[in-house]
């Protein structure tokens, strides 16, 4: 390699392209044909960590050039050009709509909005994935994923303090049929390390893990996508941060080691037999936490003028993106080390984790110091930031990197993409009767792995550390029941008890629309995740929505085609629900070979994450039923089309046509159910989701240890509707109330004009049955219900 | 009225400091969080305070064992620690705290440096996390579960919370002493006796795995109805330690 290295600006093509393999950077022709064009320019050849340097700077994970590059869209015989994809949708969106309480928007390390009512907080939000590293090492992978978004919130603004952590994990079936290649690991064992990494991260840094989801599907068997978040409040007046020609660039948490080399470009490429797991880094969550502990200090102290977390890419990316105005001069050779081993250029693109980047005046390094030394926190001195735009690297006599920070962060090349739109075929087939009978049909969704209760994943997180943990993932009369959405009471950072402001987070995520319709597969998810926050009792007209997209090779003209029609959906549904996205983050080439050669490409995957003010943490509502003699109300249309339910894994069923989703109509219908809830006279809001009506209405009354007579006949449907519809459908923008029966008439008033139909009564009997048009549809007695839905997943 | 004062012991990676400290402000106390660093520099004095809190979390990681390194340091200091449960000072251990207290030995007989009993890996082989009942021992002459119903809710979150005492003659004095103030109903971690909470023989020096912290106020319970009612049960833990000083 070193010949190679010596000559980089002469070598051919197909040399380059070999040098590149050899040296995992994941750079393309294009790319590297600009890197020796800018060298030659500059007369002379490159050193290894200056295209070492350029390959994370550069890399999907860092820049995102596919989504934020230029796309040729063909529909038929439609055509569509973006030059940005990413800029005109979701970003456009968030810039039309204007929000005031929108305080940071896509250009720090998370989102940040308005928290509470004394004008004094941010709250910070982000999601991201670390797919590629639990394939390889579910762990260390997973425990690496909490770790580092836990660090965008401590580097968000002048550091924001962690609050909640959320996760979403998408797995192969866990009795999958299918035969995988001899290195990937089987979906149970990959659940089982990726929960045991967020428990053991998660729980010993001392942040509830309270909201997220889990998926199953055999799209997902080689290429785990494994979403996590965290949200941070962060007082107003440390939103911003400026590096000061001058301030010395301080590393504090974490030592340096050759754990999690070329990560960042290792999640631009395939996983294959290959693949190895020392690109997947080490956590270890104490250091993290002290370096949490420090950071809370030095920074109501005033100790330093910028920080920024080390994530991909490590020193490179984080002190080149701290100094990318004023240039950086930095001595590795003063790194704190795990291993003395290690290149020069290796501790420069390490991605050891536990590691913050601080822009520490001279003045106020030792007071920073004594705070560290308190808290037993190790940290070096690695140089500083100039005012001369240049990035200098150096090891001792040896220059690293020499490069002006202009090149790293304007030079990469761009080119357009094609994308096509995908041919599914529909068919509206009316799905006939199943022959067990709707009660059987219920118990074996109950049961289904994308349906069943999480509470074996759930108790192995500490979801109420901190205290806040309002709005549980757990609920009801038995503290087991699935809650829409957490809410937090954020008491251990505001310290304020008189104050209940809190917030809810939510997701909403539909890859099995996604196959069929990536357009639908978008409004539903955002549909999805506001129609949980509103069933928790948040104040929905001030949601805020992160995107995380996960995909497969963008290569595929397909695949682009998917992306392009859920960023569509993504702007539409925005607009409609005046939802801005505040941060997000894409993930692609998620896709890899069976033993037989066959490609696995995951299916588009949108996960939306939201979240909305709870003016009242104590008013907030559970999804259980409370008292018997209580009004039912199902709110919402139920549309035909079977596409994307879970009813289908059971039960075949040819009908695949996705319900439309009316925004108008469901944005019309939401605020009026938030007036009701604001008022107090509705106990009990569960969304219609995986599984349709009848899992809700079940899961509602054996949460709650109560049962319910009810009759659909006077629920808002299509015309042609089919009871499996009905019941087992999930057409998007419905759930189902409990309003206090004291107050029926209030709620009522409230609701007027809307489709939302009172269906019957809570019941002391423990027996939920539903009849529809003089048709007994099902009769089931909640305990074998709860039987069904409780099963151990780990 | 006097704001006792109460010192709020953490370290690295102590998690729930804060929301202790909250809860005793909320009942009177004035906390102050004092990281165990500043007392072994001199910084601090333990005998300046009148309450202790042990809060929970996962202290220097819980490696080696739960609460073992925190216990470890503290070695220096017992006969500060010693004094202040001999005044009769509370002191009350929680989680990672109450595995602190065991494993210096200060629970159940103040013997700083000489552990009798302690808090092992729960029987499941995990941490879990879920809301329990438990009964409070109505003859227990604990200080901080006075006035309490037979039976209370609160949540757990531990990954070694099985308490173990091999010496029969000591576990049979503790409890005909009645130093089990609080006991499972439902066994979670495979405690001997179903034990989840244990007092010294005055009764102020107390750790307990659950966390009266999280149950401190209605609304942090998961079923809604409980939720509505005019205090909690965590609420009384803090005001009582805080009322016996006063």
């Amino acid at each position: 390699m070193k010949d190679k290295l010596a000559n980089f600006n002469s070598l051919p093509k197909k040399e380059l392209e070999a040098l590149d393999r050899a040296a995992g950077w994941s750079l393309n022709l294009t790319e590297l044909s600009e890197v020796q064009r800018q060298f030659r320019k500059m007369g002379r050849q490159p050193a290894r960590g200056e295209l070492e340097t350029i390959a994370q700077t550069w890399s999907e994970h860092c820049k995102h050039k596919t989504f934020s590059g230029p796309v040729i869209f063909r529909a038929g015989a439609k055509v569509k050009r973006y030059k940005n994809l990413f800029k005109e949708t979701i970003v456009k969106a968030t810039r039309s709509l204007n929000r005031k309480w929108c305080l940071s928007v896509f250009t720090d390390n998370a989102g940040i909005v308005e928290f509470g009512k004394t004008g004094k907080w941010g709250l910070a939000f982000k999601a991201e994935t670390h797919n590629h590293p639990c394939a390889v090492e579910p762990y260390g992978g997973a425990e690496t994923g909490v770790g580092g978004v836990i660090r965008d919130i401590l580097g968000v603004g002048l550091g924001a303090k962690p609050v909640l952590n959320t996760d979403t994990f998408c797995f192969g079936r866990l009795d999958t049929k299918k035969r995988l290649p001899k290195n990937a690991l089987a979906p149970g064992r990959v659940m089982r390390g990726v929960v045991e990494g967020v428990r053991d991260y998660g729980n010993r840094i001392g942040i509830p893990t309270a909201a997220g989801g889990l998926y199953f599907d055999d799209g997902y068997l080689l290429n785990p996508l494994v979403y996590v978040g965290c949200a941070g409040l962060i007082p107003v007046d440390k939103i911003g941060k400026r590096v000061i020609p001058g301030d010395l660039i301080v590393s504090i948490g974490g030592r340096t080691g050759r754990d999690g080399i070329h990560g960042a470009t290792f999640s631009s490429a395939n996983i294959d037999e290959e693949t190895t797991a020392s690109a997947v880094q080490i956590g270890h969550a104490v250091n993290e936490k002290k370096a949490l502990d420090v950071l809370m200090r030095a920074r109501d102290l005033g100790l330093y003028n910028a920080v920024t977390d080390c994530g991909a890419g490590g020193f490179s990316s984080a002190i080149g993106e701290l100094g990318s105005e004023t240039g950086a001069r930095v001595r590795l050779d003063k790194a704190l080390l795990k291993d003395t081993r290690i290149e020069p250029w290796e501790i420069w693109v390490s991605e050891s984790q536990e590691r913050m980047i601080l822009s520490v005046p001279k003045a106020k390094l030792r007071r920073l110091a004594a705070i560290l030394d308190a808290e037993n926190c190790e940290y070096c001195v690695l140089g500083e930031f100039p005012g001369d735009g240049r990035l200098l690297v150096t090891h001792g006599e040896e220059r690293i990197v020499d490069l002006p920070m202009a090149f790293l962060h304007g030079g990469v090349p761009n080119f357009e993409k094609p994308a096509e739109a995908r041919k599914v075929k529909i068919s509206c087939k009316p799905p006939a009767a199943p022959k067990g009978g709707y009660a059987k049909v219920l118990a074996d969704l109950l049961a289904h792995p994308n349906v069943c209760s999480r509470h074996s994943v759930i108790t192995q997180y500490d979801h109420e550390v901190q205290g806040g943990t309002v709005g549980k993932p757990l609920q009801g009369r038995y503290g087991d029941g699935p809650g829409d959405a957490a809410v937090i009471w954020p008491q251990a950072a505001t310290l304020d008890l008189k104050d209940f402001s809190g917030f809810a987070v939510a997701h909403g995520f539909a890859p099995a629309v996604g196959r069929i319709d990536p357009y639908q597969m978008a409004l539903h998810s955002i549909d999805e995740a506001v129609r949980n926050l509103l069933c928790s009792g948040a104040d929905i007209s001030r949601t805020a929505i992160l995107d995380n997209f996960c995909a497969a090779s963008p290569r595929d003209p397909r695949v682009m085609g998917d992306l392009v029609l859920a960023a569509e959906g993504c702007y539409d549904g925005a607009m409609a629900y005046g939802a801005p996205f505040i941060s997000g983050k894409d993930s692609f080439y998620n896709q890899s070979r069976d033993a037989d050669g066959k490609e696995y490409p995951i299916p588009i995957s949108l996960l939306i994450s939201a979240t909305a003010p709870v003016e009242d943490v104590r008013r907030s509502v559970t999804m259980n039923f409370k008292e018997p003699g209580n009004p039912v109300f199902l709110a919402g249309v139920s549309l035909r089309g079977m596409g994307g339910a879970v009813y289908g894994e059971i039960i075949a069923c040819a009908n695949n046509a996705v319900a439309p989703l009316d925004m108008k109509a469901a944005v019309k219908l939401y605020s009026a159910i938030a007036r009701a809830m604001r008022s107090g006279c509705v106990v009990a809001a569960h969304d219609v989701s995986q599984g349709g009506l009848a899992v809700t209405l079940a899961e509602m009354a054996f949460s709650g240890g109560l049962g319910a007579e009810l009759d659909l006949t006077g629920a808002s449907r299509e015309d042609g509707l089919t009871p499996v519809e009905l019941l087992f459908g999930e057409s998007p923008a419905r759930l189902v109330l409990e309003v206090d029966k004291s107050r029926e008439t209030e709620f009522l008033r409230l609701v007027k004009g809307l489709p939302v139909a009172e269906i019957g009564r809570v019941n002391e009997e423990p027996e939920l049955s539903v009849h529809d048009g003089g048709e007994a549809l099902f009769s089931s007695d909640i305990g074998a219900l709860k039987a069904s839905w409780k099963k151990e997943l780990i | 009225m006097k704001r006792p004062k109460a010192i709020v012991l953490r370290g690295t990676a102590t998690n729930c400091d804060i929301e202790t400290a909250n809860s005793f402000r909320y009942t009177g106390a004035e906390p102050e969080l004092v990281h165990i660093n500043q007392l072994l520099a001199g910084e601090k004095k333990v005998l300046d305070y009148d309450l202790m809190a042990f809060p929970g979390g996962f202290s220097y990681g819980d490696d080696i064992s739960a609460g073992k390194i925190y216990a470890v340091k503290m070695a220096k200091l017992a006969k500060d620690f010693e004094r202040f449960i001999k005044d009769r000072r509370p002191v009350i251990g929680i989680c990672n705290g109450f595995q602190i207290l065991v494993k210096t030995g200060f629970l159940p007989e103040n013997r700083g440096n000489a552990q009798v009993a302690t808090l092992y890996t729960n029987d499941c082989g995990h941490f879990l996390a879920k809301w329990i009942k438990l009964k409070v021992n109505p003859k227990s002459p604990c200080i901080f579960t006075k006035g309490l119903p037979a039976e209370i809710e609160l949540p757990m979150a531990h990954g070694e919370g099985k308490f173990i005492m091999e010496d029969k003659a000591r576990l049979a004095a503790l409890v005909k002493s009645e130093l089990h103030a609080l006991t499972y109903v439902e066994n979670p971690n495979g405690s001997m006796l179903d034990i989840a909470g244990i007092t010294n023989a005055a009764g102020t020096c107390f750790g307990l795995m659950p966390h009266p912290e999280r149950n401190f106020f209605p609304w942090q319970n998961p079923d809604r109805p409980a939720a509505r009612a005019a205090e909690a049960a965590g609420f009384q833990f803090f005001r009582n330690a805080v009322e016996y000083v006063r």
